[in-house]
């Protein structure tokens, strides 16, 4: 199934220091919970595993990511994540366009469109929450990301932002996570 | 016959037909002690698990079983590449297409057997599953059938690129399989343009799967001393299974024995013949150990055996008074990856020309395209004969659409144009010989039963309130009995079946037959036609059946043909008996045999009383004092080949309410009265109406494979897949008519299949029915509370006052 996702995420940094960590691809990844780069093969091709924990179950997902442009200009990011799980019965593909402008209120903004496909036992079983599953891991990603901008300045705040960088969770947790999917539910129900 | 209150007696004691003996069956499945594929366990025996493909449609590049194979208790991973040598890693299925049985290069549907891992358990095997890494690329999936023949559709059988011959006609597009059509295209054609009244509907019978209670498995062993396969397999077709196999294999199939033993629930799901059991015998064979496969419920529902999944177009042409003239239906079926339906081999669309229904019909066309997408192979009888729950959901959908448009009544217009009593036999405009039947009675009965006057005049009232009150009619006949062995064969075997009874020295008696029993209490019921026949008490009878070493051939039980066709031979078997015993008879009472006459369980010398000779009596003679040249022994045999199909029929109806703000529709009552011919035991139709008409409901009102447009099944888990328990199900009212078979030795017809066949569309007719007065002429099935809810806000009906 596809999903496609539409994401503007404020940050409390400037432009610069957020495209110049936007570039940084292990520290980008390392903002998704539960991804990590393993390996860079070239200047363009990473290989990369995504570890998520729902329940008794462990997904880990394998695979490769391909910068596929690099815009200083609109200051904008395309690649391509392609997995399987280890275990072979899902795969992934994530094509995703990130890129820094200047919002309407003057706060920096990190703007993401992304489509999703995944097939597989967890299109078979998370079909019905895929958005909201993705949903709330781009949030994470949000959050993780401004405190890795955050942390690139000076001062208190900065100092407080390394502090949560250094603390934050290798992996997805699941109960907590299946919680803020639970509440992202609610809130679309009554939000609209 | 004599009818003194002694011989009433007699009989009764018998437990024969017409008597609601209790099941032979249950006993030992109430205590837990049925005795499955999975229970039964061989000394040094391995576990099959399978590597399923994540993707739809993708190119296998590479499959690297090396850390697989480094698992301890781990003794091989199987390929295709592994099956090539032996010639086996492709094989035909009974519809003349051929399937793979591990991906060949190319998956082409999800959860396609790609690899296959035997273990010492099956929880190692499930572990070392995840370490074959298999690296694919993905291709674009074809899941709408509507493009499968469109010119840029991707193809899905590389295998058959440029093979235009099909196995049933010429093929017009790499992705599609057949045409197949029937009856007067001209003729029709011409009615359509002459009449008064024209009707068309589109309506998609929703891909569906049988999900019986047991999966499917095999535990397959290979002697290789003796250079003998045993094989224990769920399995509707045993025989068929052991043809099969020793065609594959080469090994004689003297030396292949099949046994399918208690099997839960088959619902045509274990028909066909599938990678798992092939992969455990081919491994058996390998290894010289005995191997396990046995399917998980996800697996079952995504891979083995789906039903339906056709998309029908229905067109009626009438007269103003509501007389049909003429009938037209095409279908797309979307068959899956491979073309393995499950149907007689010369009948790619089963016995779908029975869509004139119960109705006089004077010109009919039908034409069936059969297509290739990316899903799963199957198109299984589920619990009906061949696509005989298609036909019949066309045809009584069609006259609705029709009542609907001349503003008649639904039961008026069924009693203007059914058969009539008179004109049995009757040859319907589609090449169907409909042998006997009584359709008006029926109907008028459950009419009157459910006092349908009154119900339409509270449907008006409701109507007048915003209330939403349907009323659904269906009267419906099947064909069922494959088949006359002239038109009907699975891969050349004609579809006879057989019998063999032998009676003992001291007169009980042992039968076999070449059908197998899912649940349809074979050891109950063919014993009770064997006492009405030779007069020994059904107690002592013994019925096997099963096993291929010891059974005779048969074709094996799906499509309602146990009765038909095995319950035939029974009869004509112990008819057998029976004339020898007559012999034997005369000769100890030293008369002719015309002075003989039957009376229950004894030949009476006619006019002189106490002169006679139980069976038991008879039964002993047949092994020290027979006629001088007769042979000793009392058995015989029978395979009987059909002279024709049988036509079951009935009349169902049901009420509905719906709640307009959820969609949730309650089934207020459900009258199902069925005319299956001669009742053999009265209990066990009940039983098997029951369970018809729940699968019906499950079937109309919630059971769905649907796909995404990736090719990704969804709600292939008991998790979505619905199958109704008790709180769900409805109260089932039944009644009956009997109108026997002219052409049946017993005048039966078969049953088990009716409550599905006709209750399917019974239930959509009421859901359609409750928004008729809304113009609403068709909704698609499943009838979930979502899916109504979406036509009660369509319309406008959600909207609080």
């Amino acid at each position: 199934m596809k999903v496609d996702l539409d994401k503007v995420f404020e940050i409390d940094g400037s432009e610069k220091n957020t495209w110049t960590f936007l570039q940084d691809i292990p520290g980008v990844a390392s903002c998704m919970p539960g991804a990590e780069i393993t390996e860079q093969v070239d200047a363009n091709n990473y290989k990369g595993k995504v570890r998520a924990k729902v329940g008794p179950a462990t997904m880990s997902f394998e695979g490769d990511i391909e910068i596929q442009e690099i815009n200083e200009e609109n200051k904008s990011l395309h690649f391509i994540g392609k997995g399987q799980d280890t275990k072979g019965t899902s795969a992934a593909e994530m094509d995703l366009t990130a890129s820094v402008r200047k919002g309407e209120s003057g706060a920096t903004e990190l703007v993401g469109v992304a489509t999703v496909t995944v097939t597989g036992k967890v299109a078979n079983f998370g079909g019905r929450m895929m958005t909201q599953v993705a949903d709330q891991i781009l949030n994470q990603f949000g959050k993780n990301f401004a405190n890795n901008v955050v942390a690139m300045g000076e001062g208190e705040s900065a100092e407080e932002a390394a502090k949560v960088v250094a603390e934050q969770p290798k992996e997805l947790n699941g109960l907590a996570f299946a919680w803020s999917i639970f509440v992202g539910y609610l809130k679309s129900l009554f939000g609209k | 016959m004599s009818t003194s209150a002694e011989s009433i007696e007699r009989e009764e004691k018998l437990q024969g037909v017409g008597c609601s003996r209790k099941r032979k069956e249950d006993p030992r499945f109430i205590q837990g002690k049925g005795n499955y594929v999975d229970d039964i366990k061989m000394p040094g025996m391995l576990c099959a698990e399978i590597v399923r493909s994540p993707y739809a449609h993708a190119r296998i590049i590479s499959i690297d079983k090396t850390e697989a194979l480094a698992l301890p208790g781990v003794h091989a991973v199987l390929t295709a590449d592994d099956l090539k040598p032996l010639d086996l890693h492709w094989m035909p299925t009974l519809a003349g297409d051929v399937q793979a049985v591990l991906a060949d290069e190319k998956v082409v549907f999800q959860m396609q057997e790609v690899a296959v891992v035997i273990a010492n358990d099956r929880y190692i095997a499930a572990d070392a599953v995840q370490l074959v890494k298999v690296e694919y690329e993905p291709l674009p999936a074809l899941v709408d059938p509507h493009k499968s023949m469109d010119s840029d559709a991707p193809v899905i059988r590389e295998d058959l690129i440029g093979k235009m011959d099909g196995a049933h006609s010429k093929r017009l597009h790499d992705n599609h399989i057949f045409t197949w059509d029937v009856g007067d295209k001209e003729s029709t054609d011409q009615a359509f343009e002459d009449a008064e009244v024209t009707v068309k509907e589109n309506m998609f019978y929703h891909r569906v799967h049988p999900c019986p209670l047991e999966t499917c498995g095999c535990l397959a062993s290979f002697d290789k001393i003796e250079g003998k396969l045993t094989a224990y397999v769920t399995s509707q077709a045993p025989h068929v299974v052991r043809t099969v196999v020793s065609m594959l294999s080469g090994i004689p199939e003297s030396k292949v024995r099949i046994i399918s033993p208690d099997i839960g629930g088959g619902f045509g799901n274990k028909v066909p013949i599938y990678p798992g059991y092939v992969t455990a015998m081919v491994a058996s064979i390998v290894l010289g150990r005995p191997v396990k496969w046995v399917e998980s419920r996800i697996e079952n529902l995504t891979t083995t055996g789906f039903a339906r999944d056709w998309h029908m177009e229905g067109e009626l042409a009438a007269d103003n008074e509501g007389r049909i003239k003429a009938l037209r239906v095409n279908v797309l079926a979307d068959h899956g990856a491979f073309d393995a339906c499950a149907d007689p081999s010369k009948f790619p669309a089963g016995m779908f020309h029975i869509c004139t229904g119960s109705y006089d019909i004077p010109n009919a066309y039908a034409r069936v395209d059969g297509v290739y997408t990316n899903k799963a192979p199957g198109g299984v009888a589920y619990r009906c004969s061949f696509r005989v729950t298609e036909a019949v959901y066309v045809v009584e959908r069609m006259v609705d659409v029709l009542a609907q448009k001349l503003g008649m009544d639904k039961a008026e217009i069924r009693l203007k144009n059914f058969v009539k009593p008179e004109q049995f036999p009757y040859p319907t405009a589609l090449g169907a010989n409909l042998d006997s039947g009584d359709y008006h009675t029926a109907l008028n009965k459950v009419l009157d039963a459910v006092d349908y006057k009154e119900l339409r005049k509270e449907q008006e009232e409701k109507r007048a309130n915003g209330e939403l009150m349907g009323i659904g009619i269906v009267t419906f006949t099947e064909i069922v009995g494959a088949g006359p062995s002239k038109s009907c064969d699975i891969l050349g075997v004609g579809m006879f079946d057989s019998a063999e009874i032998r009676v003992h020295p001291t007169g009980s008696a042992l039968a076999r037959m070449g059908t197998i029993t899912q649940g349809q209490a074979h050891q109950t019921t063919y014993a009770q036609i064997i006492a009405t026949e030779l007069g020994i008490p059904s107690e002592e009878i013994q019925i096997e059946e099963g096993d291929t070493d010891t059974a005779p051939y048969g074709l094996g039980t799906y499509g309602s043909r146990t009765t038909p066709v095995g319950a035939a031979a029974t009869a004509v078997a112990a008819r057998k008996i029976k004339a020898k015993a007559a012999k034997i008879a005369a000769h100890l009472l030293e008369v002719s045999d015309d002075d003989l006459e039957w009376d229950v369980d004894r030949f009476k010398v006619k006019g002189v009383p106490g002169q006679e000779k139980t069976m038991k009596d008879i039964a002993w003679a047949a092994y020290n004092n027979l006629p001088e040249g007769m042979e000793p022994g009392l058995e015989a045999v029978d395979y009987y080949d059909p002279p024709e199909y049988t036509y079951p029929f009935g009349a169902y109806l049901c009420v509905v309410d719906i709640d307009k703000y959820t969609g949730v529709t309650k089934v207020r009552r459900f009258y199902a009265l069925d005319d299956c011919g001669t009742r053999i035991n009265p209990m066990v139709i009940e039983g098997q109406i029951h369970g018809g008409l729940t699968e019906g409901y499950a079937v109309a009102m919630g059971q769905e494979l649907s796909f995404d447009p990736e090719g990704n099944i969804e709600g292939n888990s008991l998790m979505d897949y619905f199958l109704p328990t008790a709180v769900e199900t409805p109260h089932w009212e039944t009644d009956y008519t009997v109108t026997p078979s002219p052409h049946h030795p017993l005048g039966a017809k078969g049953v088990a299949e009716s409550p599905h066949v006709g209750s399917i569309p019974t239930f959509t007719a009421a859901v359609v029915d409750a928004f008729a007065h809304l113009d609403v002429t068709h909704m698609n099935m499943p009838h979930s509370a979502y899916r109504v809810w979406q036509k009660c806000h369509e319309l406008g009906l959600d909207k609080a006052k």
